[in-house]
């Protein structure tokens, strides 16, 4: 259970790498969606291994935050996002 | 059960690394929207079916399958409304000059 909680981590930092270089902002947006998404299957994992019940209510958090963040970022990049 | 939801779980884990693999190799807006959506969808699905029948009929189960549910939700919105962005911002672009 550990190895795949490791591997997950481990993609979440392969796609740091594009949220660090990236070119364009969206291109940022995409790796930050997609990180937040690994991060929470890589809570549930640590819930299921370790079996507190608590991390789950995080995760579900998390994931619903992450996903009203990531449309409002989009919708304002495409109304000019702040450089106009 | 143990067995085959290790199984699955190491198919998810395959297709996360073929996503971020894409991620990191593709050069386009699109071409990474793709790699992301298509790929993070069937990986992440896939390791939580596999977490979900780890340890059945106990009090995980309901939560994960509302998390299960929430992602596969969530996900294509989220792609779908980055696309439309770069989109329209491109469109505006290139009419303005």
């Amino acid at each position: 259970m550990w190895i795949v909680e490791a591997l997950v981590l481990l993609s979440v930092a392969f796609v740091l790498v594009l949220l660090w270089r990236g070119p364009t902002p969206w291109d940022r947006l995409i790796a930050y969606n997609t990180a937040s998404t690994r991060v929470v299957v890589a809570i549930c994992i640590v819930s299921v291994a370790t079996g507190k019940t608590v991390y789950l209510d995080v995760a579900v958090g998390y994931a619903a935050l992450s996903f009203l963040g990531v449309v409002i970022i989009s919708r304002f990049l495409e109304r000019g996002g702040g450089h106009r | 059960m143990t067995i085959f939801s290790f199984i699955l779980m190491g198919l998810g884990v395959a297709f996360v690394f073929v996503g971020s693999l894409g991620i990191l190799r593709l050069r386009d807006v699109y071409s990474r929207l793709q790699a992301s959506g298509v790929s993070d969808n069937a990986g992440l699905g896939l390791i939580l079916i596999g977490l979900i029948l780890y340890s059945p009929w106990s009090a995980h189960d309901i939560t994960l399958l509302l998390l299960l549910v929430l992602i596969l939700v969530t996900n294509p919105i989220v792609t779908h409304s980055i696309a439309r962005s770069a989109f329209v911002q491109r469109q505006r672009q290139e009419t303005d000059t």
